[in-house]
């Protein structure tokens, strides 16, 4: 066997994992193709229909309502800027889910209103606050 | 005083490290070896002052020392004195001095492990160490210093205290394994430069990195396994790995790293693939610089990012000044590179790990390309992406299995080309199991990737075992010994082969353990107090929900019985709903957290998760998943770690 026989063979392998790569990447009419558009509230009018799409912001301070009957829905306003929408979104919510959250939620626009169906909090491990001023709350409350 | 100390143990080890490379310069250039002597005693210096400098801060976080904005940051009054120890790698510049700190002992081995034996590759390696360590140096002196005084306008009495998400024993250990890892493969990547530099591009660099080149993957495998294990344990989305950039970033070296594990076999051997391994060390060592910039940069948005900073330019200068030296040497070098030999046939065993290296670097671009494409998308047509875990998935589950299926097929063949009667012999067995498999699946059933994958699993589960069962039966007839015997002068006397077929042993496992995911069911759902559900083949009934005051939170936990259909208590589940600074006045500063609770068995592990009360109703929220399989992923980490430590164990001399 010689060098040109092996060099064929691995480009060829190459080239189909490239195009196995390209065709995941730009195959059109995917169900859930884990490429979605990420956009700001200014943009969300261009959104096409059934497309899903992800939206980050804040949460509006005060907006949380967790319905009485079933404590897993729950409404709230995502804040970008001077833009707001509403948000429904039932499931588990993630810990550090509160005002002035950072958020990012996926799901589809309807009507003016934004179906979650994803809901993530950002930095889990980050924990970076202001300092306190103040003395420890164990030593002194307790 | 002494925070002080260790801001000037950092500065004089960067200007130490500076003369060291100077010294190294004046030797190369003036062949005196008392220059070299010098050199080498500076770079003694250089780690010495780092080390110094960590164990500075170390004492500063245990004495709670909130002068120091890091201390004040990341640890308080209350946090266990274990947690102060960790929160050493919690936050930006801890991390960093870290991550140099383990440089700076790596450093140290290797300087005395070669200090009698000089060869010419010798300043060129502890050059380029030197190197890695100034761009660490420059970081923590003056971008990120960790000793920054606290710069609040008040005495801080009370730090912020560790993210309790963190306060977790595998969390401890996860990121200095990994660091372990991707500091590891620095070695590695000195010696190949070293060897590029002088031309001395024969087996003999290669030789001298086999171990370090294991034990970095070694850790970083372990690092990977414990990450997916505490993601699983405690994040409570009921997965253990979610192709998050983070996660991407420290696989991407893992598999070309996995990829020059296996080709330096060939280059050991046979002398093949010479420029082909140097591109892959040196790609690894830029992925862990890569992955080191995409943790720490926050260019990416991931739940492992830390604070958006300014360590972007300065980390893709470095990137950029490291591609183009190893662009220039590999390419000034070509003609030193060529292979002594060429691959005979297809059924070689060299053709095999020629396959092997394409699939790790497809698994691998794939990744790199899914994780890039939402700065690429950007910068092209304006449109921000995010790539989620569909798209790794659909990319990778097929190359994967092919990679699966490699695994059986590379250690049968045989080194030349592999005849036809060895070829039926080899492959008989393994062909039939799987295909045994796949029936019982198809009549079970099955109809998704598992269908495929447990009757490649049963393949490749049997190559490996004939691969021992061929091994002993040659020692037990040759020798006389008996089974178990055989079995032990096996692997003791071809440590690296036979730990290296353990380890594909522990990937089996592994894939076994992915498959299972293909059955997943989860529920969410209210349940009230002396209630229960029926759901996937069990009922689940509340039986209590109690309050439970601890030092630093308090929590609600839900007795759940688990029943399954034929009335038998399974397991009673006690997931907790948590509220940690519970007692802070400032309503901003409490933090809920949800701890859940698992029962795991080898076929399905029930995961719970308390995901809200209502007390005054006695109703919980829950949501329950039922996760096949799950178990083999941890038990094929062991049994991969057990294999790579058979594989690392120096030999004994018969």
């Amino acid at each position: 066997m010689n060098k040109k026989k092996v060099t064929i063979a691995v480009s060829t392998l190459t080239l189909l994992a490239v195009v196995w790569i390209g065709f995941v990447t730009f195959s059109p009419n995917q169900e859930n193709p884990g490429m979605v558009r990420f956009l700001s509230l200014s943009e969300i009018q261009t959104v096409k229909e059934n497309e899903r799409i992800r939206l980050g912001g804040l949460v509006y301070p005060g907006s949380i309502l967790i319905s009485e009957k079933n404590q897993l829905e729950c409404n709230f306003r995502l804040k970008q800027g001077e833009h707001s929408i509403p948000v429904l979104f039932t499931g588990t919510r993630p810990d550090l889910f509160k005002d002035d959250a950072e958020v990012i939620v996926e799901g589809n626009y309807i009507d003016g209103a934004f179906v979650a169906d994803q809901l993530q909090t950002k930095c889990a491990s980050r924990f970076e606050g202001e300092l306190r001023n103040e003395a420890s709350y164990n030593t002194e409350s307790i | 005083m002494t925070p002080v100390l260790g801001s000037i143990s950092l500065s004089l080890a960067l200007g130490v490290a500076f003369i060291s490379i100077l010294l190294f310069s004046l030797f190369l250039k003036k062949s005196d070896y008392r220059f070299f002597i010098a050199g080498w005693r500076a770079t003694v210096v250089v780690s010495a002052l780092t080390i110094l400098a960590t164990l500075i801060l170390l004492y500063e976080l245990l004495l709670s020392n909130f002068d120091i904005s890091y201390v004040a940051h990341y640890t308080s009054l209350e946090t266990p004195t274990f947690y102060k120890i960790t929160a050493l790698w919690a936050g930006q510049s801890g991390s960093l001095l870290f991550w140099l700190f383990i440089l700076s002992v790596y450093t140290l081995i290797v300087l005395y492990q070669y200090r009698n034996s000089y060869s010419k590759l010798m300043p060129w390696i502890i050059i380029v160490l030197v190197f890695v360590q100034i761009f660490f140096l420059i970081l923590v002196n003056i971008v990120e210093n960790p000793f920054m005084p606290t710069d609040a306008d008040f005495v801080v009495i009370n730090g912020n205290g560790l993210n309790p998400l963190l306060q977790n024993l595998t969390m401890a250990i996860h990121p200095p394994t990994l660091y372990l890892g991707y500091v590891g493969f620095t070695i590695p990547f000195a010696f190949a430069i070293a060897a590029l530099v002088t031309k001395e591009t024969g087996s003999v660099w290669i030789r001298s990195i086999r171990r370090w080149t294991l034990i970095a993957w070694l850790f970083q495998s372990g690092g990977i396994i414990l990450g997916g294990w505490w993601a699983y344990q405690e994040l409570g989305w009921g997965g253990y790995w979610a192709w998050d950039p983070v996660e991407n970033a420290s696989f991407m070296p893992w598999l070309t790293g996995t990829a020059f594990l296996h080709s330096i076999i060939i280059q050991e051997k046979k002398g093949l693939l010479k420029t082909w391994n140097m591109v892959l060390i040196l790609v690894t060592f830029t992925l862990c610089i890569f992955g080191t910039f995409l943790t720490r940069s926050g260019v990416m948005s991931s739940v492992h990012a830390f604070a958006v900073s300014n360590l972007g330019p300065i980390f893709i200068v470095f990137i950029v000044i490291i591609l183009v030296i190893c662009i220039y040497l590999i390419i000034s070098r070509l003609p030193y590179l060529k292979s002594e030999k060429r691959i005979e046939s297809f059924t070689s065993r060299e053709s095999g790990f020629l396959l092997n290296n394409v699939i790790f670097i497809t698994i691998c671009f794939a990744v790199f390309w899914g994780t890039i494409f939402p700065v690429l998308s950007e910068a092209v047509s304006g449109d921000k992406i995010t790539v989620g875990a569909p798209f790794f998935n659909r990319v990778n589950i097929p190359i994967g299995l092919m990679l699966l299926f490699f695994t059986g097929v590379g250690p049968l063949l045989a080194w030349r080309r592999t005849s036809k009667d060895a070829f039926i012999r080899n492959f008989s067995i393994p062909i039939i199991s799987g295909i045994a498999i796949f029936i019982v699946c198809l009549i079970f059933g099955i109809r998704n990737t598992t269908l495929i994958s447990f009757p490649l699993t049963a393949f490749v589960f049997t190559a490996i075992l004939i691969e021992f069962q061929r091994g002993i039966n040659s020692r037990v007839t040759r020798f006389d010994e008996s089974f178990l015997k055989a079995l032990q002068t096996l692997i003791a006397r071809n440590r690296s082969r036979y730990g290296g077929y353990i380890a594909h042993l522990g990937i089996v496992f592994m894939f076994i353990g992915f498959s299972g995911q293909a059955f997943d069911t989860e529920l969410e759902f209210a349940l009230k107090k002396g209630d229960s559900k029926i759901f996937d083949g069990y009922s689940f009934e509340l039986v209590s929900i109690d309050p439970v005051e601890r030092p630093n939170h308090i929590a609600w936990i839900a007795g759940i019985n688990v029943w399954n259909l034929e009335k038998h208590l399974v397991t009673t589940l006690y997931p907790e709903k948590r509220v940690y600074f519970h007692l802070d006045p400032n309503p901003e500063k409490r933090q809920p957290h949800s701890e859940l609770d698992i029962h795991t068995t080898i076929y399905k592990d029930i995961y719970s998760i308390f995901s809200g009360v209502d007390i005054e109703k006695q109703i919980a929220y829950l949501k329950i998943m039922i996760n096949r399989l799950v178990y083999w992923v941890w038990f094929g980490g062991y049994v991969l770690i057990i294999g790579t430590m058979i594989s690392l164990w120096p030999a004994k001399e018969y």
